[in-house]
């Protein structure tokens, strides 16, 4: 049966691989392909384990050992993911596969979310693994199916590439929703000269035969017809080569191009959504048809390198108008302008200047809107917490490095905290830590880094601090929740929030197990108390982690939990702005006379009473003292699990925070 | 109703103002009509408070998901500074619907940083080609329980007072809110009317200077 539905690239891709009778599912949260494992997770599909692993490395592995015993298996995960996969990817790619597996991969050219503008169709080229690029949402459903046959028919794992704007749009898919595929039995194949990597004979042996199946995927995609070649009526015109997405933009393009004197019927197109292989005969067919060549493609020049081979080849005497002449850029996502650039280029047609160039003096107005952490977000305890702590030990903020890690807590590094100093990849906090000291700076440094980052690259560096006794101070700031890509649990969530069955790893037991001596567990809501010890750990020999705990406001509101009572604004309060110059919490409204404080966003943290040096806020924490509150832990003592966040706060019941019309941003 | 009219729709606001919403009633509505349709939603890294931006596509089977530089044929803003960010996108022309409501960020509120007027936006918009439609945000209606939905109102005021209404029947999309919250959809399906009905009456001064003069 099929049907038609609004569906986000994203979904449309799980979906596709869930129809294709994926069977085994696994990724690491990262925009903008967290949607993905999200819409199947909210499926749960009986009998087809989706989950959050702990990297991307750790999923691709489990999509491989399932493939590896016959079923078909998805693995999920931004490109700055693969990167952390890649080291498996190769390795799996040597040994084929036995049931279909893909590997999702998001890009994410023109960067909504703040990571490099890497081009994973590179990935493919170095692994030699045939890739996919699908230019829009439906096709996002259709080839990520025909990827698993694909992958089947060659006995290679295959990459699907999204870029944001294709995995975050939505738009209607015609989904065919047939008869559940029959579950496999596992086969068990002991196959060293396969599945190890055992000595140069076999290892070169697996090369071959990796370069084989992707000469085989090869044949595949052009006997399916992915990359579809028109070749226009006359000799000797525009050939158009254009990858993924681009090719969505190609017919409004091509209409605004005709109405500047393009003869469309001159015009021949090669719409590539398999890049890798290069689909070298395609292109050579387009060559000896045409005069001159676009390339039209967002972020590296893949596809036009492949041109300039195939032109070589053929003595091609034409134009290759892409990137590499200098006439499109490497940066940045596309739209049609970029189409319309390109052809006028190439085809000597004159575009109005002011076509695609718009007047930039309204946006020079627009008051800058840095992004702060939300109402009642525990990071901000910790920044200011951070801060205090070397104001008193009397150094100067440009003194004392704090590296950042990836995540929420990478917020730190914004007005009005600005404590973070930098951001490299998942765990680097620690590790570049670690380099700052033996490079010879001598003021304290602190690493700071987010639970869920922790588990996924951070506990490795930290056992190098360790074992070489580095000295700084680590700061594990858990919220218990992968909260930046839109509340993913992790190993650190509690066991209450998991799918059943799931056991929750506590840092709590895990960090003092790996030996660290100065251990410190506080609650960032408790300003002094966390500074403090902060203070002190900055003044200890050795390596001191610091784990500052306290669940994401977001996510313990959504059950109706508050940290305490909003706080009372006193007759004390003369509108000093100190609360709103140090937290920036966007709770805290200015009135005629005195702060106002919002209802409908405030937590109850009581950070801005706490920072408020008239008494110009009444706050007492419900529950006192919090019994996790700036202790030093020793050793490996086992104690009792905790539930998170169940002390010091009460709930006040669900209040509703946003109208009815709105949905969940 | 054209449904064969192609429209490109840019919404922009800040996180928390139900943007997105507006968004996907409008991509909801336009499946149910069999319109083609492509909808991408920018939600940044923020939860509440950071920029929101959109890009919905009507009636080309064939799409990519961005509309170029000076290509929107409407432009439903929902902050008055962010708004400034949607003029770059405006097709000369082409509608401009301002909600005129201030958020302002902390830089602003601590006297730091200047925040720009409603009418120096509104001229922006004009100076553009564009058409503005200005809806102050004291317009909003309230009942017992307080304001209604802000988001729902100014979708009800861009099917009024756009040719969006032309694209995309007014009935259609209430029928797309009926079905989004069936068990309760009183409150937005007021709040959308009174977009579409109630501005023309209540428009302040600058709407007036501003629509007679362009349209």
């Amino acid at each position: 049966m099929s049907y038609r539905k609004l569906l986000t690239g994203n979904e449309a891709l799980a979906l596709g691989a869930l129809h294709a009778g994926a069977r085994v599912i696994a990724g690491y949260p990262g925009t903008p392909s967290t949607g993905a494992i999200e819409s199947l997770l909210a499926l749960s599909p009986p009998g087809v384990p989706v989950e959050w692993s702990t990297n991307e490395k750790v999923a691709l592995e489990i999509a491989a050992g399932a493939a590896w015993v016959g079923q078909r298996a998805l693995c999920t995960m931004k490109m700055s993911g693969l990167n952390v996969a890649s080291d498996s990817l190769y390795s799996i790619a040597y040994s084929g596969v036995v049931g279909g597996l893909v590997v999702y991969v998001a890009d994410d050219p023109g960067v909504s979310a703040g990571m490099c503008e890497q081009d994973s169709r590179g990935f493919a080229l170095l692994a030699d693994l045939p890739l996919i690029d699908p230019p829009s949402v439906a096709e996002a459903y259709r080839l990520t199916r025909l990827a698993f046959d694909l992958s089947e028919a060659v006995g290679s794992p295959v990459l699907v590439r999204l870029t944001t704007a294709i995995a975050h749009s939505s738009a209607p898919v015609e989904v065919e929703d047939g008869e559940p595929s029959p579950a496999r039995e596992p086969q068990l194949l002991r196959d060293i000269a396969r599945f190890t990597k055992a000595g140069a004979a076999i290892c070169m042996q697996q090369h071959r035969d990796l370069i084989a199946r992707l000469e085989e995927a090869g044949r595949w995609i052009r006997r399916a017809g992915l990359n579809e070649l028109r070749l226009a009526p006359r000799r000797g015109g525009l050939g158009i080569v254009a990858g993924g997405v681009v090719n969505a933009y190609l017919q409004e393009g091509l209409a605004i191009a005709t109405r500047f004197g393009l003869e469309k019927e001159t015009v021949s197109t090669l719409a590539v959504r398999a890049p890798h292989p290069f689909p070298a005969e395609e292109a050579r067919a387009l060559l000896e048809h045409v005069e001159t060549v676009l390339v039209l493609e967002e972020l590296e020049p893949h596809l036009e390198r492949g041109v300039y081979v195939e032109a070589q080849r053929l003595g091609f005497r034409g134009r290759i108008v892409g990137k590499l002449d200098g006439t499109l850029s490497r940066v940045g996502d596309y739209d049609v302008s970029h189409v319309v650039r390109g052809i006028a280029a190439a085809a000597g047609l004159s575009i109005p200047p002011d076509l695609f160039t718009p007047r930039t003096d309204a946006e020079i107005l627009v008051a800058p809107r840095p992004i702060t952490v939300c109402p009642g977000c525990p990071h901000r305890g910790t920044f200011l917490a951070i801060n205090q702590a070397i104001r008193r030990l009397r150094y100067k903020r440009d003194e004392v490095v704090v590296t950042g890690d990836i995540g929420c807590t990478i917020l730190g590094m914004n007005p009005p905290f600005e404590t973070v100093w930098n951001e490299v990849s998942m765990g680097a906090s620690i590790g570049l830590a670690q380099g700052y000291v033996h490079g010879g700076v001598k003021t304290p440094i602190i690493a700071t880094i987010g639970d869920s980052t922790f588990f996924h690259a951070g506990i490795p560096a930290l056992i190098n601090a360790i074992q070489y006794q580095v000295p700084l101070t680590v700061i594990v700031m858990d919220n218990g929740w992968t909260a930046m890509t839109g509340m993913q649990f992790n190993p650190g969530t509690d066991e209450a929030q998991q799918p059943p069955g799931n056991r929750r790893v506590d840092l709590e037991r895990l960090i003092p197990a790996l030996g660290v001596e100065h251990f410190f567990v506080v609650d960032p809501f408790r300003l002094e108390e966390t500074s403090a010890v902060i203070q002190k750990a900055l003044t200890l020999p050795g390596v001191k982690v610091i784990l500052a705990r306290q669940e994401c406001a977001i996510q313990a509101g959504r059950r109706g939990l508050r940290a305490g009572p909003m706080p009372v604004v006193t007759e004390n309060c003369n509108l000093c702005k100190l609360c709103v110059m140090l937290t920036g919490c966007p709770a805290i409204e200015l009135g005629p006379e005195r702060v106002v404080i919002d209802p409908a966003l405030c937590y109850g943290c009581g950070l801005c009473a706490q920072v408020c040096r008239r008494g110009g806020l009444a706050y007492e924490r419900a529950g006192g003292r919090r019994g996790g509150g700036a202790e030093e832990r020793r050793g490996g003592g086992a104690e009792e699990r905790r539930s998170r966040g169940a002390e010091g706060r009460r709930s006040r019941g669900a209040e509703e925070q946003r109208s009815g019309g709105e949905g969940a941003l | 109703m054209r449904t064969d009219a192609v429209c490109d729709v840019f919404l922009v606001g800040v996180g928390g103002q139900g943007l997105l919403t507006i968004g996907e009633l409008l991509a909801e509505t336009a499946v149910a009509l069999g319109i083609p349709v492509h909808f991408y939603p920018y939600k940044g890294m923020a939860q509440r408070g950071g920029l929101v931006k959109a890009q919905l596509r009507l009636g080309r089977e064939t799409v990519g998901p961005n509309i170029p530089p000076n290509g929107a044929d409407v432009v439903i803003a929902m902050e008055v500074s962010e708004a400034l960010r949607a003029v770059r996108m405006l097709r000369p022309g082409g509608e401009f619907l301002l909600f005129g409501e201030r958020w302002l960020p902390t830089a602003v509120l601590l006297g730091k940083a200047p925040y720009p007027a409603t009418e120096a936006v509104l001229e922006r918009v004009a100076a553009a080609g564009g058409r503005p439609v200005y809806i102050p945000p004291d317009t909003l209606p309230a009942d017992a329980r307080g304001p209604l939905p802000a988001n729902i109102f100014v979708l009800g005021a861009a099917m009024g007072h756009t040719h969006l209404g032309e694209v995309i029947p007014v009935a259609a999309v209430e029928e797309a809110i009926r079905q989004r919250w069936p068990r309760a959809p009183e409150r937005n399906l007021a709040a959308f009317r009174a977009g579409v009905m109630g501005i023309r009456n209540e428009l302040h001064e600058l709407h007036e200077f501003y629509y007679s003069d362009n349209s």
